[in-house]
């Protein structure tokens, strides 16, 4: 009796395990050219097309490992097309509570659920604001960097001084040239003063400048047309941003900017005066 | 003037007074602004004049001629005092106007100070500083990995995803900034190469040489190496 009831199961695994396996391997391909596709179609950002693939993914296969990813790329897909952002915030969401969710897309998701909280709050809905406060503390410091940022943009001026203190303190610890001066911008939106107190608290070599201060007077006008007090950091930047007219006018008279500034940055608190032709004064000094 | 301000003892105490008085308002200044704020400078040394010399009348009616010469010669002087008082007084408001008003000029002499405008023109250009920077790395990401198939691999897998996860976080703030200022052709070519490193970011293993065929056909079929180059040649010329 044993022997035979060994036998049978010996039958069974025998055969019901290829043809488990032969099942799976063409669920496996399924899913997986389906996955495939839809990715193609994301690349060439076919917004519906890809959609139509990843839902059939998820309709099909719903136990496939397929279909969790297929939730971060639905998401793409519904921000993409415009006009479904509280349906893709649902995907990100979806996707993010997953187990197996992968940390490269989590994070992708927190960033497209703070651009998409961005956009409905500038659309009128308030209270999409508060995805992105949230992420204000949020243990991943890309994502906190990120919610941070975006809030200073919001145009409600009380709401997007809430990002002042993760800015701060990407401008105190923060060694990356791109976010720092990122941050500096943001916080000179927002709040100057924070931007001068972290600018005070970070660690400083002695010789190191701290403001250039740049004021454009046009002839006749006792108030200048330009005024600038930024941290010397940003110095590159704000005179590549000068008007053109008033960098012309530099050029015209014979300066070079980068000497200029190299020259101001080694003799601290001298100042260069540049007369225009037409009675316009530029200054530039650093303090 | 000062002359007879030297002379004349009567004068010289009422110099005097306008001096400590002056001097004083050094400690209410705000009260100044405030009340110099309301004041008809151009018409005000006329009513002052107007009002001293109503003044004046009355005086000589109380006191008519028991004065002296000297105070009569002061007498005689008292339109140039209010004069000078009126200067006095306009000139004070003025220099304090002048050093301690905060016109636009002095607006951010405390402290940073950047108007919208110009916030708006230095983020103008940190977006086609920072594009660039993008396409310029992710060319090498690129390279890399087609290079990874005729050679083996030349970058460690892990290092190749922590790449291209740096360059998705980097993508993410170059999104809204590519959309406000409408750099439509190089946010078209910054979507299609994040979605190829959305693809690498999450294979932490190596590529096998299926994998590196796909990506490089995709590439070469969009052709966007030549894209890349393109959008950068025209960001690098301020385009």
């Amino acid at each position: 009796m044993r022997k035979t009831t060994l036998i049978i199961c010996l039958a069974l695994v025998l055969g019901l395990g290829p043809a488990a396996a032969l099942r799976a391997g063409v669920q496996a391909a399924t899913d997986e050219s389906l996955f495939r596709e839809a990715k193609l179609l994301v690349f060439d950002k076919s917004w519906t097309a890809a959609l139509d693939k990843l839902d059939e993914l998820i309709d099909k296969f719903p136990s496939s490992p397929l279909a969790g990813q297929a939730l971060f790329y639905k998401g793409e897909c519904l921000s993409g097309l415009g006009g479904r952002e509280k349906d893709a915030l649902r995907a990100y969401k979806s996707y993010i509570r997953l187990e197996d969710a992968k940390p490269s897309l989590v994070e992708e998701s927190e960033g497209s659920i703070v651009d998409l909280a961005f956009d409905l709050c500038a659309r009128g809905d308030a209270s999409a604001l508060r995805e992105i406060e949230s992420r204000l503390d949020h243990a991943n410091k890309v994502v906190r960097y990120y919610a941070a940022y975006k809030l200073s943009l919001v145009a409600d001026k009380k709401e997007a001084v809430k990002a002042a203190p993760v800015l701060s303190r990407i401008v105190e610890t923060e060694k990356d040239p791109e976010l720092l001066d990122r941050a500096r911008i943001a916080l000179l939106r927002v709040s100057p003063e924070s931007l001068k107190s972290a600018e005070e608290r970070k660690p400083r070599v002695e010789s190191t400048v701290r403001m250039l201060r740049i004021r454009v007077m046009k002839a006749g006008s006792k108030e200048p047309a330009f005024s600038l007090n930024i941290p010397f950091a940003l110095a590159d930047l704000a005179l590549s941003a000068m008007d053109e007219d008033d960098k012309a006018a530099i050029r015209k008279k014979g300066y070079d900017i980068n000497k200029i500034m190299n020259e101001l940055a080694k003799s601290k608190e001298s100042i260069l005066r540049i007369a225009g032709d037409d009675g316009s004064v530029i200054e530039i000094w650093i303090d | 003037m000062a002359e007879h301000i030297e002379k004349c003892p009567e004068c010289r105490a009422e110099s005097g007074a306008i001096e400590r008085l002056l001097a004083q308002t050094e400690a209410v200044r705000s009260e100044i602004r405030a009340a110099a704020a309301s004041v008809d400078w151009d018409a005000l040394p006329g009513q002052i004049a107007d009002r001293v010399m109503s003044a004046d009348g009355k005086a000589r009616r109380v006191a008519p001629a028991e004065r002296s010469r000297g105070w009569l010669a002061a007498l005689r002087m008292k339109p140039v005092l209010v004069g000078l008082v009126a200067g006095l007084v306009v000139g004070a408001a003025a220099m304090y106007f002048a050093l301690k008003a905060p016109g636009p000029g002095a607006k951010g002499n405390a402290g940073y100070y950047a108007s919208g405008e110009f916030l708006d023109r230095a983020e103008l250009e940190m977006a086609r500083r920072n594009t660039l920077d993008y396409l310029e790395k992710s060319q090498y990401v690129l390279l890399d990995v087609f290079e990874s198939a005729d050679e083996g691999p030349v970058v460690p897998a892990a290092v190749r995803s922590e790449r291209a996860r740096d360059l998705l976080q980097r993508k993410q703030y170059l999104n809204g900034q590519l959309e406000r200022f409408q750099m439509a052709k190089a946010k078209a070519i910054c979507d299609q190469i994040e979605m190829l490193f959305l693809e690498l970011s999450q294979i932490d293993s190596e590529l096998t040489a299926a994998e590196i065929g796909k990506i490089r056909g995709l590439v070469e079929e969009r052709q966007l190496l030549l894209k890349i180059n393109l959008v950068k040649k025209e960001l690098q010329s301020g385009v």
